[in-house]
């Protein structure tokens, strides 16, 4: 697994980790009849991924996640969907890569 | 693995009548590569990794031979229903034992809210509550009997 593909799993992991930690939201899934685990192991998940990923995004990534509730998101004919402002064309990712900084809200924007 | 879209009220709906394969995880991969062949997925592996991911913090499987897999995730595009039917059933390690038949995934893009996300599997679940639903699931012979299946349940 890349650098790059292990933010992205640990971006998934965050999600997931977000509603197994929410009282609120672990009740809502055991009213709908699933029976979701305690969080524990998706805990030591994201310490693997953390050691996984790329350094030069961690930093960008907590920040924004610290912030905003995401680390990274997506971009859509070239809007960042974290802060929906329009993408410069300079500020696509180069060949080989998917990943870049969205200078107005710091989210690391995914290309793909 | 025949898939058609389904114009119902959700007007969103995938229908894969009849999975082939007998393992989750490969049921899941191939429901998720049918999502991304009509555009719902822009990434199938680190969605298919985020699903696996899930069902081992918390089965999808409902009982009665219902599964409802789901995640908020980077890699899905647009809010979407797929609906999966295995005629042999699949061991999903249901707590009553029974094979599954009928599985909707259930996705969301990341940025959605959890409530909205929580509030499309609500919406699954409830279609499959009812036995008559859930048989009718199972003889649907096409895209157009299970858009009146999800349009009478209120989907």
């Amino acid at each position: 697994m890349s650098g790059a593909e292990a933010l992205l799993e640990l971006q998934e992991l965050d999600l997931q980790l977000s509603e197994a930690r929410a009282p609120a939201a672990v009740a809502r899934l055991r009213k709908l009849g699933f029976v979701p685990a305690e969080p524990a192991a998706l805990e030591r998940a994201r310490q693997r991924l953390l050691a996984a990923a790329d350094r030069r995004w961690i930093q960008h990534y907590e920040r924004a996640l610290h912030r905003y509730g995401r680390g990274v998101v997506g971009v859509r004919e070239r809007v960042c969907l974290g802060c929906f402002v329009t993408l410069p064309t300079s500020a696509a990712p180069g060949a080989g890569e998917s990943l870049t900084l969205c200078e107005s809200c710091g989210r690391i924007l995914y290309w793909r | 693995m025949t898939s058609v879209a389904v114009p119902s009220v959700l007007d969103t709906s995938l229908f894969l009548q009849d999975l082939k394969l007998k393992k989750k995880e490969s049921v899941l991969h191939e429901l998720v590569c049918a999502a991304q062949g009509v555009r719902v997925v822009r990434d199938a592996d680190l969605l298919h990794d985020t699903l696996v991911r899930r069902e081992r913090w918390c089965s999808s499987a409902i009982g009665k031979g219902v599964a409802v897999p789901h995640a908020r995730s980077l890699g899905v595009l647009i809010p979407r229903t797929i609906v999966g039917r295995s005629l042999r059933g699949v061991d999903w390690g249901a707590a009553d034992g029974l094979a599954v038949q009928l599985v909707l995934l259930v996705l969301s893009p990341s940025e959605s809210s959890p409530d909205v996300h929580l509030d499309l599997v609500a919406r699954a679940i409830a279609i499959t509550r009812l036995q008559r639903n859930r048989q009718r699931l199972l003889d649907a012979d096409g895209a157009a009997a299970l858009a009146d299946v999800l349009r009478e349940a209120g989907a």
